[in-house]
């Protein structure tokens, strides 16, 4: 119930009209915009309110006179509670119209007032100010009740159940604005706790990583390569929990991007070179992504090795029917009638291993261009 | 002979400027450097300069704020957008606020001079990372509301998967037997898609982005 009251301000302070989709003064599209309906729904209801008594037409326009256009401030006081006054009048106008008796209703208008001026007391206001204004809702609240009372206990029906029924709900008006503020101090509080929690979590994650990276960069300062690689680690390691880091976790296992960026940092490490992982969608890992991964992972492996160079680009792409994954490097490039058949890598690690899930793989290499490899992967339909 | 830019900085760290500042080609002048949002919308307008580069996060504020502040009263002004590791929506953001391209902080120095003076020419500048958020923004086509700016063709894709897989520019139009200019013309219908389009995608897919 808290999450509601505390939600609602929040919603309505959000309301505004929408003069570029207006028809009259953009209230309907406003309105349709907050409660994410369509807006010539809202028209509809307005339209229809307007037989009962006219309210349909009072309603609009104290929305009109009260709501700010989208993007601009808040009305001033006058205009807001002007319109305020008109909403009341169009409430009172629409229950009349159904047939609630004006001895019902002058009364609760009364008492309404009262409440609204009760919800209205600030932190931000003086104390007297409170005061004076709670004085006054009280006089308005137990004024409209004693009014209701006397009108109801004069009519000859249901006059015994009425009375109790009129002081609970009286009651309830009255200590209603103490504790929802009540709630909402302990909202604010919960708030402030979670805050300072994730403070303490993001300084113990700061110190565990980042400043051990710096420390360690000092000692290896005469290396640069190393420097390098430390810096490169801490960027990953960083930006997976910044942006990233859940996607496997709260996933429930653990996801294709997630172990890409694990294997090619571990390759970044072992042989110092920066590998730039670009990747469109993802999936959950399963035993042949698991392979699609290592496969990647020798490629770049490969293209550190004997590329002779610094960067390799890797981007993945999980398309609705393969994953497909490119391993780039600008480097030596290499013929592939030149490799020695005692060196495994290419046929065995990559090539058989995508052949055994049913994927391919495609070398296209110039010497003294560079090499990219291409691995595919079909998605087993499901 | 390309004709020399005049570039403003904007960027907090002093020490990332100096090091822009002398890793720059000749051929591009830094007129001025700012280090906030504050500093750079005053700059950018008294400078009038022909680019930009602007990293998204800025002490007080971020790279959008200086271009909406900037690009409606200096039309012929540049924005390269610029940053160390970002979320995807934020890229996407400013980008979408008016910038003409996005790079990594890691670029080295003849790239980043590369991308300033194509950026100058009125190109639009993808890094690989970048074409891989707009292929993933543009991902799935259920129910666009306007296809011409909702939906990428196919070649604008095919172009934009090479970019993700490190192509450059000419080697990519090697590869797909098209001109330099077409690539280009390709990139920059991109750039005007991502700008234009209100398709509910980005901004559903930047809310998924930022819940997960």
């Amino acid at each position: 119930m808290s999450t509601v009251a505390g939600r609602l301000p929040a919603a309505l302070a959000r309301l505004a009209r929408l003069p570029e989709e207006r028809v009259l003064g953009g209230v309907c599209a406003g309105l349709a915009r907050a409660a994410r309906v369509d807006a010539t729904l809202v028209r509809l209801v307005f339209a229809l309110l307007s037989f009962a008594g006219g309210a349909g037409l009072v309603v609009y326009a104290a929305a009109w006179t009260g709501l700010p256009e989208q993007g601009r401030p808040q009305p001033p006081r006058s205009r807001r509670v002007a319109a305020a006054l008109l909403l009341g009048v169009g409430v009172v106008v629409a229950l009349r119209s159904v047939g609630v008796a004006s001895s019902v209703l002058w009364p609760a208008a009364i008492v309404g007032a009262g409440v609204v001026l009760a919800l209205q007391q600030r932190g931000d206001a003086s104390r007297s100010q409170n005061t004076v204004r709670a004085v006054a809702a009280a006089a308005l609240v137990v004024g409209g009740s004693l009014l209701f009372l006397e009108t109801a206990t004069s009519s000859p029906s249901g006059s015994s159940l009425v009375a109790p029924a009129a002081l609970v709900v009286v009651l309830f008006l009255v200590v209603g604005p103490w504790i929802w503020r009540l709630v909402r101090e302990r909202d604010t509080e919960r708030m402030e706790r979670i805050r300072a929690q994730e403070r303490a979590d993001m300084a113990a994650r700061v110190h565990d990583s980042v400043l051990q990276t710096l420390a360690l960069v000092q000692r290896s300062a005469a290396d640069p390569r190393r420097v390098a690689a430390l810096a490169r680690r801490q960027e990953r390691e960083l930006r997976g929990w910044l942006y990233g880091s859940a996607t496997g976790d709260e996933a429930g296992g653990e996801m294709l991007g997630r172990a890409l960026d694990d294997a090619l940092a571990d390759v970044e490490e072992l042989h110092g070179v920066r590998v730039e992982l670009v990747q469109t969608g993802d999936l959950p890992l399963d035993d042949r992504l698991r392979a699609l991964v290592l496969a990647a992972r020798e490629a770049v492996a490969n293209a550190a090795v004997h590329a002779g160079v610094h960067d390799v680009a890797v981007f993945a792409d999980v398309g609705d029917t393969e994953v497909s994954v490119y391993v780039r490097d600008r480097g030596a490039g290499f013929e592939r009638e030149a490799v020695p058949q005692d060196r495994r890598g290419i046929s065995e690690s990559i090539e058989a291993r995508l052949a055994r899930h049913g994927g391919r793989a495609t070398i296209r290499s110039t010497p003294g261009q560079g090499t990219e490899v291409e691995l595919r992967l079909p998605l087993e339909a499901s | 002979m390309k004709p020399r830019r005049r570039l403003v900085l904007v960027e907090d760290h002093r020490l990332f400027r100096a090091g822009v500042r002398s890793e720059l080609d000749p051929g591009i002048e830094v007129v001025g450097e700012a280090a906030t949002v504050a500093e750079a919308i005053p700059l950018i307008r008294e400078l009038d300069p022909d680019v930009v580069l602007l990293d998204v996060h800025l002490p007080d504020g971020t790279g959008q704020a200086v271009i909406a502040a900037v690009a409606p009263e200096r039309p012929g002004v540049k924005f390269l957008a610029l940053s160390v590791s970002d979320a995807a929506e934020d890229v996407i953001a400013v980008i979408r606020a008016g910038a003409r391209g996005y790079v990594t902080k890691t670029i080295s120095g003849p790239e980043l001079s590369e991308a300033v003076h194509r950026v100058a020419e009125g190109d639009a500048v993808f890094s690989p990372r970048l074409a891989g958020f707009v292929l993933d923004a543009f991902r799935g086509g259920e129910m666009p509301g306007d296809p011409e700016l909702d939906l990428l063709t196919a070649r604008e894709r095919e172009v934009l998967q090479l970019i993700a897989r490190g192509y450059l520019y000419k080697e990519i139009a090697a590869q797909l037997h098209l001109s330099v200019k077409t690539i280009e013309s390709h990139v920059s219908a991109v750039l005007r898609k991502l700008q234009l389009s209100s398709r509910h995608e980005l901004t559903r897919w930047a809310v998924e982005r930022r819940l997960i």
